[in-house]
């Protein structure tokens, strides 16, 4: 058995060694079989900077107008005939009025839009050839036709009960084009061979002219599309001649680059999702939500209960960061571009396509960023309750047979969302931790693939497990079928994670053993390979996002230098003490913080965290003793004022607790729960008028918030806006967790009991089956 | 409210259970046509490929056939047609294997196409220009061939023809997952 784990872990350090597994003269080929050639630019000598816009001479804009004309003219007669042709076969299973339900895109205009309407990405590389060469290998051009999606969104399609016209929910932001174009049908009218290879194209994005909301599943508006506007401001659809862009590139980014472009929440149109009722024939449940992580995040600034705080940041700040160019880009500035790779976490489209730059770049990405921080931060020996701790301060001994419980604390540092964000039923995040002896022998190791490529299922991973109403794992992300789910256990933005191992020092050791912790992430886990190529694909690449190695003495351990990327003290404790709060481990949660305070007694945040753990814990006097010394170091921290005005409101001060929620909300206009809290109060005082403002003013930073639905269904109602109240009242009923939800996850978790302590906050992994490293009791 | 609407849907789905037997019995004894039918490729996408209108006929697979699909654009200069055929086999590594076998003197990987795919090598004989592709999708072989008898014909030229049947290769491949 150890043999094969040792096997799996070679395998895998030289899958990653030699640039994952294929040979780069392969590599190559695919890269011509996917990527037309670069047309030749049109001259163009850039203006000054600064320089004032051109003036049209009278012809010019007699011509222009003339062209304008024309292309409306046809841009129209397209749509008519394009619509002539699909209308009648259109499955509009939801009503006319809703022809793209269940996603949410929309359209200029009452009809399908002309997929030919949509300048190509190659008109578009003649200008922007850097934009267009990343764009290729990214994601978003790859969004449709890749076996990863179709795999799922086919069986949607194949389903008996539900067909095509569902998949609009799934494509709208797949492959945006089909769906606006009425490509969605039993008996499609829409060439799909353009549109499917080009996925998400330069004009899908560009041609978005309004975000309808922050409900995901594609919430924008699709403008026919224009490259360009005239004098006025009018959108002139359909291509136009390079030398009127370039004459007027600044009509040309008011055409394509909306400020909107720049924002987190044109992100949260795809990236945040939910099934639908009308998908699912249940209710409302949370898919996945990148954009409201981010806005919780210390990244956003507009969330004052954040654990640390940073600059802002939006989305595009790391996956759009600027790079110098590498090809002719009319649109770089100063010798930049935006990246348009979009570099996340997806390692298996560029490795299937053979995208070798995209994958390298993706690899470096995911261990750029100082995203992740693994702090092997303390032991615990059986028998003894003493916690040895920070390592690499504490002195300490071991000895042989000893029976040793490892702290392992993991940080989500500086990612602004979760991690794992989105489909985490698909991806793969787990800690790897080995023990190993001098000689390299292994003492205990926790989280190896095992020889047929899947994770072994006592690992530590951040993964989550939906299910249906049978308590069956939604293994080939069916998300029709969830009804609930078993565990998540991702990390939030800012949070941190407790994973304790128990293993047993051998008896016979000789020399000081290491410990290793490390993040590993794979895209896609194996067992959805498996359902879609079969058992016969190659390996797909498993990268290492951080990772900290620890040596042991056997004997002392006296205190060492600490690493380079080594978090200092203060923030080792605070983590430890955030990961306890999660797992809800109250009073050695405040034992942590309390150690934040020795270390750093200015830091008004040790303070907060020992208060808010305290009301957490309903220990509110000792509670108030702490957030009130946070408020004597600084009267108007947000965060501790936030909490205050929770004990206020716990001591009956309402006057207190509404000065203290108002003061956060003047601060952070866009904090949901200060928002949320502040609503309540005025609620509790018979404050409607102010109660309301508050919670519609929730409901516009999260339309989905059941506290600002419910009270608002009350107070429309009491105001005698009865339409309000029954909207109100149904969306509260729709996006309500099922009471009975529950009881599908334990149906599962009855039949996994390999997995089921995963769903446990606090657990340990130990190998009760290793002879050598196993202990007697509380394994996993 | 979508919940009942789609329940009642599926009720009278229920009700109407025959009708797609009937249909199947109809089918086994007449080819239909492709543009309801063919699960691979619609017909306006199979027209785009072969540089105009098609019609199309899709033929159940048996035991011993595969299914196909077979795109047909007639013209007084010649006929254009795409031919698609899909079979589920328990040995695919094999059966493909075997199918490279009569896939001309230079076949090629085809890469980023289901599991594994093939370019076979073009043919232009008997005044047809031709060219075929074979790959598969897990346990599912398929086969693609693109034929033009026009003579010299500008729209599927021998270049044409490399990059459609790799576009029809994706647009099949990508049903078959």
């Amino acid at each position: 058995m150890n043999r094969m784990k040792a096997k799996a872990s070679v395998w895998l350090v030289l899958l990653l060694a030699a640039g994952l597994g294929t040979k780069p003269g392969v590599w190559a080929q695919q890269q011509q079989q996917n990527a037309a050639p670069l047309p030749t630019p049109p001259a163009y000598t850039p203006p000054p900077a600064g320089a004032a816009p051109a003036e049209d001479t009278p012809a010019q804009r007699e011509a222009l107008a003339a062209m304008k004309a024309k292309n409306e003219e046809k841009v129209e007669a397209d749509r008519q005939a394009h619509n002539a042709k699909v209308t009648p076969a259109y499955n509009f299973h939801y009503g006319k009025k809703n022809p793209f339900l269940p996603g949410n895109v929309q359209v200029a205009g009452e009809q399908f839009l002309e997929p030919g309407a949509f300048p190509t990405a190659e008109y578009c590389a003649h200008c922007h050839q850097e934009a267009y060469t990343q764009w290729r290998q990214a994601l978003h051009s790859n969004a449709f036709r890749t076996p990863f999606y179709r795999t799922s969104v086919n069986i949607l399609i194949r389903d008996q009960t539900r067909g095509i016209s569902f998949a609009r929910h799934c494509d709208s932001c797949h492959n945006p084009i089909a769906v606006v174009g009425g490509g969605l049908t039993e008996d499609p009218k829409v060439d799909r061979s353009k549109i499917d290879s080009d996925g998400l194209t330069c004009m899908t994005c560009h041609s978005v002219v309004g975000i309808d909301s922050t409900n995901g599943n594609s919430s924008v508006k699709i403008g026919v599309p224009a490259v360009m506007v005239d004098e006025q401001g009018n959108r002139i659809p359909g291509e136009v001649p390079f030398q009127e862009i370039l004459r007027h590139p600044e009509r040309h980014s008011k055409a394509v680059m909306h400020d909107f472009l720049h924002t987190p929440e044109f992100c949260a149109a795809c990236h945040k999702a939910n099934l639908p009722a009308t998908l699912n024939d249940y209710k409302f449940i949370r898919a996945f939500t990148a954009y409201d992580e981010w806005q919780q995040s210390k990244f956003s600034q507009r969330n004052p209960l954040t654990f640390y705080t940073t600059s802002f940041k939006p989305c595009q700040g790391c996956h759009m960061q600027r790079n110098p160019v590498t090809h002719i880009d009319y649109g770089a500035k100063e010798g930049t571009f935006a990246s348009h790779r979009w570099l996340a976490g997806n390692t298996a489209v560029p490795f299937y396509y053979g995208y070798d730059e995209q994958l390298q770049k993706t690899i470096e990405f995911l261990r750029s960023g100082n995203y992740l921080n693994v702090d092997i931060f303390a032991l615990r020996k059986q028998g003894e309750d003493k916690m040895i701790a920070p390592l690499g301060r504490a002195s300490f001994s071991l000895a042989p047979s000893d029976v040793v419980e490892t702290y392992v604390v993991i940080q989500n540092k500086n990612i602004g969302h979760s991690l794992i964000p989105e489909v985490r039923d698909l991806y793969e995040a787990w800690t790897e931790f080995t023990v190993k002896d001098a000689a390299g022998n292994e003492i205990y190791h926790s989280g190896y693939l095992k020889p047929d490529g899947m994770l072994e299922p006592r690992a530590h991973s951040f993964t989550n497990r939906p299910v249906t109403d049978e308590g069956d794992f939604v293994d080939n992300h069916k998300v029709w079928t969830i009804h609930s789910v078993a565990y998540d256990n991702t990390v939030q933005a800012g949070r941190s994670v407790l994973v304790r191992y128990q293993f047993r020092i051998p008896a016979n050791i000789t020399g000081p053993i290491s410990v290793t912790a490390k993040v590993n992430y794979r895209h896609l886990r194996q067992s959805y390979l498996n359902n879609i190529f079969g058992k016969d694909h190659p390996a797909y690449p498993v990268v290492e996002i951080a990772s900290r190695t620890r040596v042991l003495n056997i004997g002392e351990n006296l205190p060492e230098a600490p690493d380079e990327a080594d978090n200092p003290d203060w923030m080792r404790w605070n983590n430890l003490g955030i990961a306890l709060l999660d797992q809800f481990q109250y009073a050695e949660s405040v034992a942590a913080f309390t150690e934040v305070i020795k270390l750093r007694h200015d830091y008004v945040d040790a303070y907060t965290n020992v208060g808010l753990t305290e009301i957490v814990w309903e220990k509110y006097d000792s509670a108030r003793t702490a957030i009130r010394r946070a408020l004597t170091l600084d009267p108007n921290n947000a965060r501790a004022l936030y909490y205050d005005g929770l004990l206020q409101r716990r001591a009956g001060n309402t006057e207190q607790e509404i000065s203290d929620f108002k003061r956060v909300v003047e601060m952070f206009p866009q904090s949901r729960d200060a928002r949320r809290e502040l609503g309540i109060t005025y609620y509790q005082q018979n404050d409607e008028h102010n109660a309301l403002e508050q919670f519609e003013a929730l409901q516009r930073i999260d339309p989905d918030d059941l506290t600002a639905h419910y009270n608002l269904s009350i107070l429309y109602r009491r105001m005698g806006r009865k339409d309000k109240a029954a909207d109100q009242q149904a969306m509260f009923i729709d996006k309500k967790v099922d009471p009975g939800a529950p009881t599908y996850s334990l149906n599962f978790l009855r039949v996994h009991p390999e997995i089921s302590t995963e769903s446990i906050p606090w657990h340990m992994h130990s190998d009760p089956a290793t002879s050598d490293g196993g202990v007697e009791h509380g394994g996993k | 409210m979508a919940a009942s609407n789609s329940l009642r849907d599926w009720s009278a789905m229920r009700r109407l259970v025959w009708l797609p037997l009937l249909v199947g019995m109809f089918m086994a004894v007449r080819p239909a046509r492709a543009a309801n039918n063919c699960p691979w490729m619609s017909e306006t996408t199979a027209s785009s490929l072969l540089g105009g209108d098609a019609t199309g006929v899709y033929v159940a697979g048996t035991e011993r056939q595969p299914a196909s699909c077979t795109f047909t654009q007639a013209m007084s200069q010649g006929e254009r047609s795409l031919q698609i055929t899909v079979q589920v086999v328990g040995d695919p590594q094999a059966r493909l294997a075997q199918a490279e076998l009569t896939c001309g003197t230079e076949p090629a990987p085809m890469h980023a196409i289901g599991n594994e795919a093939i370019f076979c090598t073009g043919d232009e004989s008997q005044g047809q220009r031709s060219e075929r592709a074979v790959g598969r999708v897990r346990d599912q072989v398929f086969a693609i061939t693109f034929v033009t008898s026009v003579k010299d014909d500008s729209v599927l030229t021998r270049e044409a023809l490399k990059a459609r049947i790799y576009t029809a290769s994706e647009q099949v491949a990508g049903n078959l997952f």
